[in-house]
């Protein structure tokens, strides 16, 4: 490392909890990418990781953060899983002068000068998933997501798409993080037998829902996933050991799935994790002091297109969508790099299909 | 309309906090006692007390109506949102809650005096008009009744309905009560005594 700046770099995630897997694929890419950076002579800087881990638990996110801040050299930070706890950072990057670096799908409805999002957003997940949902299987919907922002954003988002496009939503239930009484769920799935059911319940609680529904899939051939599949926008491989066998035939919407795109991650997270590290780079390499500017100052240094659109602070990302055939992601549709759009201001709701029906 | 804003009578007025325990809270709290006013917390719901509160600041994060002892946008009392989250599935649950203001968490040294004149202004002009509007409402309703009366009166002896009119407008300013209770009225009298009513006429 003899020649290279020194800069220390955040990471805060949860090595523990309910939703300690995506944590690991963010780390595993922010680890790969650090020894990237610091083997690569032309890179005139080398990161040192400073790690704090809130276990999974929201009230330790703020004051982690802002430890980070005050009691290191950190200036940036790439953490947070869950939106609760991004929202909890950004007042602490405010007061700070602090950047973090999100690498996880999220519901969208923000743009924060203190964050840069290098995963998707509606537009880049929920949106082209029920675009190609609702012509290939129905427009008949069952919504489930976890009691907090995610899960609700999404669910009205998902109900606001499928009202505008003629369809239904056949029912809706959410669960309080971490909870597994899926039971409820199960009897009204099985008694509206909806077209697809869009799964926005994270951790413990999807793995619990996925297991039964496969089980009811195994008894009743009418509940398979060739059927009646199950759509996500935040399931990737790096929650496929949890599952097992019941991620079989799953669907889901991300920028990125192993083996399907360039880059050898394994998965979108971990791809995310890893071209927010590499960003970095980019925009600190030959600038000595740049690592102390706020983001949009630092922005505003480098010239020419990077990959942070300098008003959202979003990315472009491609969208594919795939489904679980033998324990691997297999696409069956892919858009080009779309830019990431949080207030769906750019977005313009398909036409409703004439309903056409026999008067008698 | 305009009206001037209650900007006194905050001093000892109540506020309870709904929202679970969090710097945000304890930087309103501070703001809201130096105000004047007294503050306590509740979580996860509003107890019973909160019936008698001057003001209800509340969660619009993780909020849900069960939490509340009214129905949806009943609330007796000024309500202002606190608002994390800027999505607007939450935007649209606090003002179905009956958020009469609002105020972005993280809370710091301001706002909180701004969002309980404007919540307070809201709530009057909003309870101002629920008054108005069942006034109207209920002469609406009893339109018919005075056209029943002024034609009672018509026939018992008034010139014609220009007069009966005048008459029934008489009889409530000397009762003392609305026009409309005074055509409720007339039209009990005149239908519970017709005979003596014809007599009159005759």
């Amino acid at each position: 490392m003899t020649g290279k700046r020194p800069i220390e770099l955040g990471l805060l995630y949860s090595r523990s909890g309910g939703y300690s897997l995506l944590a690991e694929a963010c780390r595993s890419g922010a680890a790969a990418a650090i020894a990237q950076v610091n083997a690569d002579p032309s890179i005139d800087l080398a990161f040192l990781p400073v790690e704090r881990d809130p276990g999974g638990d929201l009230d330790r996110y703020a004051p982690l953060c802002e430890d980070l801040l005050r009691n290191t050299g950190t200036r940036h930070i790439l953490g947070c899983v869950t939106s609760s706890s991004r929202k909890e950072v950004i007042p602490v990057l405010e007061k700070l002068g602090g950047t973090l670096w999100y690498a996880l799908p999220y519901e969208g409805f923000e743009a924060s000068d203190h964050v840069v999002y290098t995963h998707a957003c509606p537009n880049q997940h929920l949106l082209p998933l029920l675009d190609w949902a609702l012509p290939a299987h129905g427009a008949r919907a069952y919504l489930t997501g976890s009691n907090y922002i995610w899960g609700w954003e999404m669910n009205r988002l998902a109900r606001e798409r499928i009202t505008a496009t003629g369809g239904e939503v056949v029912g809706e239930r959410c669960l309080p993080l971490g909870s597994t009484e899926v039971g409820r769920i199960l009897e009204e799935i099985k008694a509206t037998r909806p077209a697809f059911i869009l799964n926005n319940l994270v951790g413990p609680s999807s793995y619990e829902f996925l297991a039964r529904m496969h089980r009811l899939a195994a008894t009743d051939p009418d509940f398979a996933p060739s059927r009646r599949p199950i759509l996500s926008c935040n399931l990737t491989e790096a929650e496929l050991p949890a599952i097992g066998p019941a991620a079989e035939g799953l669907v889901s919407a991300g920028p990125y799935f192993r083996g399907a795109a360039a880059g050898g991650f394994g998965s979108s997270p971990e791809a995310a994790a890893h071209a927010a590290v590499m960003e970095l780079a980019r925009l600190l390499n030959g600038r000595p002091g740049a690592e102390a500017l706020a983001l949009p100052a630092l922005l505003d240094r480098v010239p020419g297109p990077g990959m942070i659109d300098r008003t959202t602070h979003h990315t472009a990302l491609p969208v594919m969508i795939a489904r679980v055939e033998g324990g691997i992601f297999r696409p069956v549709k892919t858009l080009p790099a779309l830019p990431g759009d949080p207030y769906l201001a750019r977005d313009r709701t398909p036409v409703a299909a004439p309903q056409l029906r026999v008067v008698s | 309309m305009r009206r001037a804003i209650r900007i006194q009578n905050l001093g000892g007025a109540t506020a309870v906090i709904l929202h679970r325990p969090h710097p945000t809270v304890q930087a309103l709290e501070r703001q809201l006692r130096a105000i004047g006013l007294q503050v306590s917390e509740a979580w996860p719901e509003l107890g019973p007390v909160a019936l008698a509160a001057d003001f209800v600041f509340f969660d619009a994060d993780t909020g849900h109506d069960e939490q509340f002892p009214w129905a949806p946008g009943q609330s007796p009392m000024p309500m202002v949102a606190l608002i994390g989250s800027e999505a607007p599935g939450r935007i649209e649950w606090a003002l179905r809650a009956g958020a009469h203001a609002q105020l972005l968490k993280p809370v710091g040294d301001n706002g909180a005096y701004s969002a309980l004149l404007i919540a307070r202004d809201a709530f009057d002009a909003q309870r101002a008009l629920t008054v108005e509007i069942s006034d109207l409402r209920r002469r609406l309703d009893e339109r018919q009744t005075v056209v029943r009366a002024v034609t009672l009166l018509a026939a018992r002896g008034a010139r014609d309905d220009a007069a009966a009119y005048a008459q029934l407008r008489q009889m409530a300013m000397a009762w003392r009560v609305s026009f409309e209770d005074a055509a409720a009225r007339v039209v009990a009298m005149l239908t519970a005594a017709p005979e003596e009513a014809r007599d009159d006429r005759g």
